[in-house]
């Protein structure tokens, strides 16, 4: 047997597959530990066979960025073997994730959460953008939270690295809630800031408890955007009409962010306001936010270990991960944001009406039981 | 292997490059005894092993051929450095494309013998491989159709080998990026040329041939960046290094007079190895390939077909055994089996036979 062959089996055998927590069309999702220590992992088995064009862009994305990462609020990739014709990724098992915790209604967060949250997201952000590394797919569902609290960057599938200026990239990115609008308006050139705005509306989604800006096509999303946003004005956001998909939606006024995140702090508001700015060039950096007044302020940060944590199990969770991720015959990027699959539904337009009151009456005074 | 990141209360660790937290810093830097050392071991075992399975093929003959030494496969493996950039030209892809299925290519050869896997398949599929690791992917059919006798099969069939063999670490960092980040540089340095595109294009031409030495896996980026702009333009070189030159010596940094000899070393190792090998030389090389190369590697050879019945009687033993296991289960009464028994460290299938 090759040396290579031979090294690939050792590294095969240092893990256990223990039981299959889902399946999608590109990959399966194992629970798996490590036999020499019994920690625990996850094992994301890719299969390659069927792709005409070999290994997939988004499985050679991940490996190839999580190989380079490390840091304690990225996922962190243990180890790859391959198996006859799949590929195997070892992942360190998290147990629950944002969109899993935002959607516990039985959870409380205080402000402090929040914060904490934050923190985590900007420093995971901070350090992919430091690499030169964009994300772009950040949203509730890739901020995993392990079971000691920390929260994770994770599924670096649409990841890549900065392009230099001048250089073409895809705007087909990012899921579509959490997109931003110069992407919306097809700008193929672009930086860092497009995944500051996805942490702006993250950030608004913990405050409000459901999707801040949840439009219901590429259209309608730029409506939402603006209807909450107020449309931009040339001074705003100059050359913005001049984009190549640049499509006037009509005229919405601005409104305070106040109005609708009444109970929040005047620091908070002030980032995220910094977060949500048409002009990319303006919008805050992973670096800047990490120096915010925001997280110096009282109250400072929850402790990891004493966040709110899930009840619900994994399983849900790793299954729609490994969902519909790519598109079976094509060699491009899985162009996630377009698939109406990945919209997260509520279960009914009354609950959602409902649930957006509530939110807009958040109020942080209440006890928290975990407290 | 990793560094642990520092927990945020621990007390501020010395800044480091990122660049050394790299897969390229941490795993594929050698020292030039090291390479060579390295590249013995591989060709020795190799040949131990085709040589054993000559002789069970057929007593005494593996005497009469005789196998290529370490020098003449590297030669070998550098022609088809040559062929990528080729390639590249004819498919227009751009320069991150051909360094990086260069430097997998190289790589790949720090695991494997030409005698095991040719590098004209190596090549090609480190090339496929580049496409799309640096974003910038093309359909299968589009590269093969391309490329003159040449199937899909052939590239694909070793993408799993030759992912393996780079340890999946896909992410190269490359010199010609560091020196266009010392071309931008220039523009703050006084009394250096207005034109910088004259020196940037000499220089450039020095980094590619750099490409075809061993210069990037034993000097990091920026060193052999450096050397080709001295190369191209001693003067600009040295005022670049003096404006990044710390005021107070550093432990972290090499000195200036290290420095200095490192930049030599890879210029000379530029003059003198970085250009294509005689075509000549390479063919005679190639044709003793031929009859040395490892038969279970041949499709079709009777060594091949051994090593394939061999394989295919495990497997057919390995489902005898599992049906076996079905149908007792069934005897026993329950047509989904017995509650499960922890299958004993070391004693699980790995391939999953049931959800390929």
């Amino acid at each position: 047997m090759d040396a290579v062959e031979k090294a690939n089996l050792e590294r095969q055998k240092r893990w256990a597959k223990d039981q299959k927590v889902g399946e999608g069309a590109y990959a399966v999702v194992y629970r798996g530990r490590e036999f020499a220590t019994g920690r625990k992992v996850a094992i994301k088995k890719i299969k390659v066979g069927q792709f005409k064009d070999g290994l997939d862009m988004s499985a050679i994305r991940e490996v190839k960025y999580l190989r380079e990462l490390r840091h304690q609020n990225v996922i962190e990739l243990l180890d790859v073997f391959s198996s006859k014709t799949n590929l195997n990724l070892v992942l360190e098992f998290l147990d629950s994730d944002l969109e899993m915790i935002i959607k516990d209604r039985s959870l409380v967060f205080l402000p402090a959460d929040i914060k904490s949250w934050m923190a985590m997201t900007f420093r995971g952000l901070e350090f992919c953008h430091r690499n030169f590394i964009l994300h772009r797919d950040l949203k509730p569902n890739n901020l995993l939270v392990a079971s000691d609290g920390h929260l994770k960057i994770a599924d670096f599938g649409l990841a890549r690295d900065f392009a230099d200026p001048g250089y073409k990239m895809t705007c087909q990115v990012i899921t579509r809630w959490y997109r931003p609008p110069e992407l919306l308006f097809g700008s193929r050139y672009y930086g860092s800031a497009v995944d500051i705005w996805s942490v702006g509306t993250i950030f608004a989604e913990l405050m409000l408890r459901i999707p801040y800006l949840p439009g219901e096509s590429d259209m309608d999303q730029l409506k939402t955007i603006f209807r909450a946003l107020g449309t931009p004005t040339e001074e705003d956001w100059p050359g913005h009409t001049k984009l190549p998909d640049y499509i006037p939606v009509g005229q919405f006024p601005k409104t305070p962010l106040r109005d609708l995140f009444t109970a929040a702090s005047a620091d908070a508001l002030n980032l995220l306001n910094k977060c949500l700015i048409y002009e990319p060039r303006k919008r805050i950096s992973a670096k800047e936010a990490l120096f915010h007044p925001y997280f110096t302020a009282l109250p400072y940060p929850t402790h990891p270990s004493k966040l709110p944590k899930c009840t619900t199990h994994l399983s849900a969770r790793a299954l729609e991960e490994v969902d519909g991720n790519v598109e079976m015959n094509s060699t491009g990027p899985g162009v996630k944001a377009n698939n109406s699959r990945l919209k997260r539904k509520l279960s009914s337009p009354d609950e959602d009406s409902k649930a957006r009151l509530i939110a807009r009456r958040l109020d942080f005074t209440k006890q928290t039981p975990h407290s | 292997m990793l560094t642990v990141e520092p927990a945020p209360s621990a007390s501020p660790t010395p800044k480091r490059p990122i660049y050394e937290s790299s897969t390229q810093f941490r795993n594929w830097r050698f020292s030039p005894e090291q390479l060579s050392q390295l590249r013995s071991t591989l060709n020795a075992s190799a040949v131990a092993v085709i040589r054993n399975t000559l002789e069970n093929e057929k007593p005494g003959s593996s005497s009469v051929v005789s196998f290529l030494t370490v020098e003449e496969e590297h030669l070998l493996v550098k022609l088809y450095v040559t062929k990528i950039t080729q390639l590249c030209g004819l498919f227009r892809f751009p320069e991150e494309v051909e360094a990086t299925a260069i430097t997998y290519l190289k790589r790949f050869y720090l695991k494997n013998t030409v005698m095991d896997w040719h590098p004209k398949n190596v090549m090609l599929t480190a090339l496929f491989l580049a496409t799309k690791t640096t974003n910038n992917p093309i359909s299968l059919e589009a590269y093969t159709t391309h490329i003159p006798k040449t199937a899909p099969s052939d590239v694909l069939d070793l993408e799993f080998l030759v992912a393996q063999s780079l340890g999946f670490e896909f992410a190269v960092w490359h010199s010609h990026r560091a020196l266009w980040g010392m071309i931008l540089d220039m523009q703050n340095i006084p009394d250096c040329p207005s034109d910088t595109k004259p020196i940037y294009e000499s220089a450039l031409a020095h980094v590619r041939a750099s490409r075809l030495t061993d210069a990037e896996l034993v000097y990091t980026p920026s060193q052999i960046a450096l050397a080709a702009l001295s190369l191209a333009a001693p003067e600009v070189a040295s005022q670049w290094s003096l404006s990044k030159s710390p005021s107070e010596p550093s432990s972290s940094l090499l000195s200036s007079e290290t420095l200095h000899a490192v930049v030599e070393t890879i210029k000379s190792l530029i003059t003198s190895a970085g250009h294509p090998p005689h075509v000549e030389a390479v063919r005679e090389v190639d044709r003793r390939l031929k009859l040395c190369k490892n038969p279970e590697k041949i499709v079709g050879s009777h060594a091949y077909l051994a090593k394939k019945a061999e394989e295919e009687k495990k497997a057919e033993a390995k489902r005898n055994k599992k049906a076996s296991e079905t149908s007792q289960a069934m005897k026993d009464g329950d047509p989904f089996g017995n509650e499960l028994i922890k299958a004993p460290i070391g004693l699980v299938d790995y391939d999953d036979e049931d959800d390929d």
